[in-house]
């Protein structure tokens, strides 16, 4: 039962860590949010096991580990959070830099270095004519 | 241990109020800065306990230990908590002098520190996990402070890679608790012991890549130059002195404490990626002709010397790790203040931050320098790294200064003389931790005693008390 729940989440973590290598940044969003899934099912496959729901009064007999589901509940509920958060963040990125790929913030960000760059080199040629 | 429930409740409370207020008006700005000094307040108090009476420890609820979440304050968690307090305080204040533009950055910053508060005043691990992924959450959207096209895609990066990190990290979560079958930090630091090395090994490195992708070591940095230049100052000296925390205290708690025997296996490792990170800061830094690309890199490279530290390891090697990232954080918060203000003031104050840098001596550096100098003595390949790594901050430092302050005067508006004294004050701190270094020497000698510097586990697995040798580094 392990083996599987390792080979499932791996699987997600594999089309996750993909799907953040493409360029259109809503499927780097989807990536994020499978590798989340991976991360999930990972923290129920920490403690699996089979028996009654721990409710009080105990039954007898084996009991299913209440902490493990617990601990993938809060982080569905945190990974929910983070996915509204990130799509909010790319939505802002489109509406600013009116795209939807990687690219485009890239080449500004080289832009900017170049802009910089120049300004620079500027400060350093009046300097220098006025040491002249 | 009422402190200990105020610390988190008072930043937490105030945190959710003041998000839903338009933080543009002053009123509210200054409601954030008097929270955190609330906090702050509480968290040094915290710590007089801590430091006379031992560690704190209350279990939410009413639990019986073990069931319940702990809550736990010991020297090294107080004394980060009050450093990263400390710093966002001095940062807010600074940007709410200047005006705030964005109506929520006052609750983010308090909720920003009762993220840090609490995940360094917690004893559970999962607890940890949440109390971290409040704290990234308020700094993903620090990082879009201004909004700027600028600012936006470098938040995007930022936030991308770091949500990758913390699923790094919770996927070690989940294997400590398979392994050991507790989430409590102390229970775990006594079970590994009788886990599967292999099984072991696999856990540390999930929680080291996690670490180092927060505090942007050398081969995790690569969102760091573009964040750090992008953002405002300010939010560049929260993240860089704030936040960046969340890295040094993680390397030094789950190394020192929760994985002690995979610490010792991986510690010669350490040191070569500390090493890099040295080298490779630097290196970048001096090409760098620009105040906050410069710190940027310098950011990368500071870092180096606590992975250096933690590497070496033991009482003196903790020690010196957690007085690298206290000196750190002053210094970065310093000199990014500085990076768009200009006088006389500022160049002062930029001069002793790149003193602090480098190490020389009327700046706390050179106390920090001098602690890693004393752990490494038994290395001469590690005294040439240092000696070379602290050339290269020299180098760096003073080119920026010659250039930014000797040689042309910076333009824009003049700044405002409540944030000159805000950056006195910070600049103060700097200069009297260096002229005075005993309570800094103290508190991160209790601090790594805390984490587990004073046990150190030989190669067979026998546990020796180590009893911590005199201090005696004084300038």
């Amino acid at each position: 039962m392990t083996l599987i729940y390792a080979l499932a989440a791996g699987a997600l973590f594999g089309i996750g860590a993909y799907l953040v290598m493409r360029r259109d940044l809503l499927r780097v969003v989807l990536g994020v949010v499978v590798i989340s899934q991976a991360a999930t099912l990972t923290l129920m496959a920490s403690a699996l096991g089979f028996g009654a729901a721990p409710i009080y009064p105990l039954p007898s007999g084996a009991i299913s580990d209440p902490l493990s589901q617990a601990m993938a509940l809060t982080s569905v509920v945190i990974g929910l959070a983070t996915t509204a958060l990130l799509l909010v963040l790319v939505l802002r990125v489109v509406d600013v830099f009116r795209s939807q790929g990687l690219d485009e913030v890239a080449e500004d960000e080289v832009a900017q270095e170049a802009t910089l760059d120049a300004e620079h080199a500027l400060g350093h040629e009046d300097e220098e004519a006025a040491a002249r | 241990m009422t402190l200990l429930s105020l610390a988190i409740l008072i930043p937490w409370a105030a945190g959710i109020a003041l998000v839903a207020v338009d933080g543009r008006r002053p009123v509210v700005g200054w409601a954030a800065v008097a929270t955190l000094g609330g906090t702050l307040v509480a968290l040094v108090a915290l710590g007089a306990e801590v430091l006379t009476h031992g560690e704190v420890v209350v279990t939410t609820g009413g639990w019986p230990r073990g069931v319940g979440i702990t809550l736990r304050a010991d020297a090294a968690g107080v004394l980060f908590a009050v450093l990263s307090v400390g710093v966002l305080l001095a940062a807010t204040a600074h940007l709410v002098m200047g005006g705030v533009r964005e109506r929520t950055f006052p609750g983010i910053v308090v909720l920003l520190a009762a993220g840090l508060t609490g995940l360094f005043l917690t004893g559970d691990l999962f607890n940890f996990y949440v109390f971290f992924e409040l704290a990234m959450l308020a700094s993903y959207v620090l990082a879009t402070y201004g909004g700027s096209r600028r600012s936006l895609g470098s938040a995007l990066v930022f936030t991308l890679v770091n949500l990758l990190g913390t699923f790094v990290f919770l996927l070690s979560v989940a294997g400590i608790y398979h392994v050991t079958g507790t989430l409590d930090m102390a229970a775990i630091g006594a079970r590994m012991d009788a886990v599967d090395p292999n099984a072991g090994i696999l856990i540390a490195v999930g929680f080291f890549v996690a670490f180092s992708v927060k505090l942007g070591l050398f081969p995790f940095h690569f969102w760091l130059p573009t964040v750090y230049t992008g953002a405002r100052p300010a939010v560049a000296a929260i993240l860089a002195g704030g936040l960046a925390n969340v890295g040094a205290y993680g390397l030094l708690r789950f190394g020192g404490e929760l994985l002690p025997r995979e610490l010792d296996l991986a510690a010669g490792a350490l040191v070569v990626i500390g090493a890099a990170s040295v080298l490779y800061g630097g290196v970048l830094a001096i090409s760098r002709h620009n105040g906050s690309e410069m710190l940027a890199y310098s950011a990368i490279g500071q870092v180096g010397y606590v992975l250096v530290a933690v590497g070496i390891g033991g009482p003196v090697g903790f020690a010196a790790a957690v007085m690298i990232s206290i000196v750190n954080s002053l210094n970065k918060v310093l000199l990014f203040l500085t990076t768009r203000m200009r006088g006389a003031i500022v160049g002062w104050a930029f001069l002793l931050g790149a003193l602090s840098v480098a190490g020389v001596p009327p700046a706390v550096g050179f106390v920090a320098k001098m602690e890693l100098f004393r752990a490494a003595a038994d290395a001469p390949a590690l005294l040439v790294l240092l000696f070379l790594g602290s050339a290269m901050s020299l180098l760096y430092a003073f080119q920026i200064y010659q250039y930014d302050f000797w040689r042309t005067e910076r333009h824009g508006p003049r700044s405002h003389r409540s944030q000159l004294a805000v950056l006195g004050i910070v600049a103060a701190v700097v200069l009297v931790a260096g002229l005075w270094p005993e309570p800094l020497v103290y508190l991160s000698d209790a601090a790594a005693r805390a984490v587990g510097g004073a046990a150190v586990v030989v190669g067979d697995g026998t546990v020796v008390s180590d009893g911590l040798p005199a201090v005696t580094s004084a300038p």
